[in-house]
């Protein structure tokens, strides 16, 4: 689950770290009577869950009050990447040019097997932007998962990264990070710009929080910040049924299986034939006819699909519980774009005669998973050019 | 013989009493692997369906002598139950569970590697974690300790398989199978981002196995495990590999179902995969079926 950055430094304050503070806002007139307590220049951040909002115009310096009202009714109500802004976070600017900005940050990082926590002096700017241009700017450092990153670590992760100021404040600074991170199950912390001011004192001036999704049950106080709408429509009613779905742009064929693997290769299978996936759909294992029905539901509710591949792979999923969720949704009339299908193994003789007594032209079934993608690919593409 | 199983493994499983366990306990029954007890903390003293339950994997392990364990325990408990299994002294653990907390599982496989040193410094035969969230692993014809279909397993054959993937492990086995060639042990390593055992680490097993004349390893997209099994391929088997990326056409910072398949920044990209193989002169497949061309080549068996 991805914070916004006003959550994310809610948590690091809790943890101790010292954060730059703000006030959350939803309209222009309380963005003003937040300017007017702080009676200084503010900053107005746009709280959307997508990098790059400073790029984008979300982010807006404000010298007076009633340019912080200004910035606030441009940016509350803008678009960036897709999503609308309908809260900021008024913050106390900072003269940036009486200190330095670094970064900081952990990640879950698979090859060794656990956080791993980076470091720049060149604060302020993307992460992996830096990684793509300058990797060797980046000091990396394994945390140990049951421990923690430890002061001593701290510092001399620190000095590495050439970092000027107070030296334990600094590394006490990254010893918290590294606390919320471990208690609040983190997969991503980045503290980014981390500002040290002229005395050495460093501040978190901004701030990226992402939990980890199998970990939301050990952190119910933090459900309410939980924003669906946030999310593709079909993606939050995929999540109500327990589907692992994802939403992906540009395609014309509606993409189901069993199994992360199997869907993943029948992304592809798509792709070779011509066509694109419009989605990816894993119903998971010992699928029952209720699931599929739900599934080829929620898929023919994309108006980007034009055909719809199912690929299933019978183990623990019997071939004609798939065959009778497929034919309910077409007499229910909710299945009105053709299905292409291949469903191998146990009960498949029985799913073929379900669907010989129904005998419709929509549903089809084939031997192989690459003469279903292509039938499916081939119907797709032609009913885009009927249009 | 195979690999990590055979026809002489003892299996416990932890979770049998849940429903899970307890079809699968019956499955791998039904294949033939000798599964000795289960385990479920609280039911221990009970007879199910004629296998004696246990509070602890200790005492399971005592009382049979069981040398594998099994684990079905929910998400919350899951790497609870993994500690329990490697401080018992279990040498190898399955762990089946899909959506355990990452840190729990960083935390369990540093614990268990520990164990392992300390194990094997000792002349002990180490402890080993497979998983989570992956489908188990079968050893054809002889012991399955897994939750793949018995059907596609019931012959030997002699191509290795390591998977991170379970559904597509079961599309190629099944491929191998009908192709005359077969499966000699088939490894599922799970789809997670944090996993006890990769597939560097299951390589050098299938290089020194007699009955594995050539491997295949099934990748997907995210992480960089492929490319370290590139590494380890080109500088220490002798045995061919064919390798297979799932999920080539997925867009950038999507996550595809499994934790572990999504691409960050440049780190586990398609292309970065395809280009360790080359490398090392490891053949792709762009499509599974191509799978089983590759192999005969690689084994000069004419069609």
């Amino acid at each position: 689950m991805k914070l916004h950055e006003y959550q994310g430094k809610e948590l690091l304050r809790q943890f101790g770290v010292n954060v730059q503070d703000g006030k959350v806002a939803y309209t222009p007139d309380e963005v003003r009577t937040i300017a007017r307590e702080y009676g200084q220049a503010v900053v107005v951040k746009a709280q959307v869950h997508v990098g790059g909002r400073g790029k984008a115009g979300g982010v807006k310096f404000s010298p007076t009050i009633d340019k912080a009202f200004e910035n606030a009714e441009k940016i509350l109500g803008m678009d960036i990447k897709g999503l609308t802004v309908n809260k900021v976070l008024v913050t106390k600017a900072v003269d940036i040019d009486a200190g330095t900005e670094y970064y900081v940050g952990m990640i879950v990082d698979r090859n060794v097997q656990s956080f791993t926590l980076m470091a720049c002096a060149e604060g302020g700017m993307e992460i992996e932007e830096l990684a793509a241009e300058r990797p060797e700017a980046i000091i990396r450092h394994r945390v140990d998962p049951i421990t923690g990153l430890r002061p001593y670590e701290a510092r001399e992760v620190a000095i590495r990264a050439g970092f000027k100021g107070n030296l334990n404040k600094i590394a006490d600074m990254m010893v918290k990070m590294s606390q919320a991170a471990l208690a609040r199950d983190a997969v991503l912390v980045e503290i980014n710009p981390l500002f040290i001011d002229a005395d050495g004192t460093p501040l978190a001036l901004d701030t990226k929080f992402e939990i980890d999704d199998n970990a939301m049950y050990r952190h119910k106080d933090l459900l309410d910040w939980r924003e669906l709408e946030a999310e593709h429509p079909l993606e939050i009613e995929a999540s109500k049924y327990g589907f692992a779905y994802v939403k992906l742009d540009d395609g014309n064929v509606g993409v189901l299986g069993n199994g992360a693997g199997i869907v993943m290769t029948s992304l592809d299978v798509v792709n070779r034939a011509g066509a694109k996936p419009a989605n990816f759909l894993d119903i998971g294992g010992g699928a029952k006819a209720e699931i599929v029905y739900n599934a080829v539901k929620l898929v023919s509710k994309d108006t980007d699909v034009k055909a719809i591949f199912i690929n299933i792979f019978g183990g623990i999923t019997r071939a004609d519980e798939v065959a009778k969720g497929v034919i309910q949704a077409l007499n229910e009339g909710i299945l009105t774009k053709p299905v292409r299908m291949r469903i191998a193994g146990t009960a498949e003789e029985e799913a073929k005669a379900l669907l010989a007594e129904v005998n419709s032209p929509l549903i089809q079934m084939y031997p192989d998973m690459f003469q279903a993608a292509e039938a499916a690919s081939r119907d797709a593409n032609s009913a885009g050019e009927a249009k | 013989m195979g690999i990590l199983v055979n026809k002489d493994s003892k299996v416990i499983v932890q979770g049998m009493t849940g429903r899970e366990g307890a079809s699968h306990s019956r499955a791998m029954k039904e294949f033939g692997t000798q599964v000795v007890a289960g385990v479920t903390p609280g039911k221990g003293g009970s007879d199910f369906e004629g296998w004696p339950v246990y509070n602890s994997v200790a005492e399971a392990k005592a009382a049979h002598g069981a040398n594998v364990s099994i684990i079905f325990v929910p998400p919350a408990g899951a790497a609870d139950a993994v500690l329990e299994a490697a401080h018992a002294g279990m040498p190898l653990i399955i762990l089946i569970t899909e959506g355990v907390p990452t840190i729990d599982m960083m935390r369990a496989v540093q614990e268990v590697k520990a164990l392992d040193a300390i194990s094997r410094a000792n002349g002990g035969e180490g402890v080993r974690l497979i998983g989570g969230n992956c489908p188990g692993l079968v050893t054809s014809g002889e012991c399955k300790v897994g939750i793949m279909p018995n059907k596609i397993y019931s012959e030997k054959g002699r191509i290795g398989l390591i998977s991170r993937s379970g559904t597509l492990t079961y599309e190629a086995a099944k491929l191998l199978s009908d192709a005359g060639l077969g499966t000699s042990t088939t490894v599922g390593i799970g789809g997670d981002p944090v996993i006890g055992t990769t597939f560097a680490d299951v390589l050098p097993m299938f290089e020194a196995d007699p009955d594995t004349d050539a491997i295949v390893l099934i990748g997907e997209i995210g992480g960089a495990d492929e490319e370290a099994a590139a590494e380890y391929i080109g500088k220490h088997m002798k045995k061919p590999v064919i390798a297979f990326i799932s999920g080539r056409s997925a867009p950038a910072g999507k996550r595809m179902g499994h934790a572990g398949a999504i691409i960050m920044g440049n780190v586990g990209t398609p292309e970065s995969k395809l280009a360790a193989f080359a490398a090392v002169n490891v053949p792709v497949a762009d499509t599974m079926p191509q799978i089983m061309d590759m192999v005969k080549k690689a084994l000069n068996i004419q069609n």
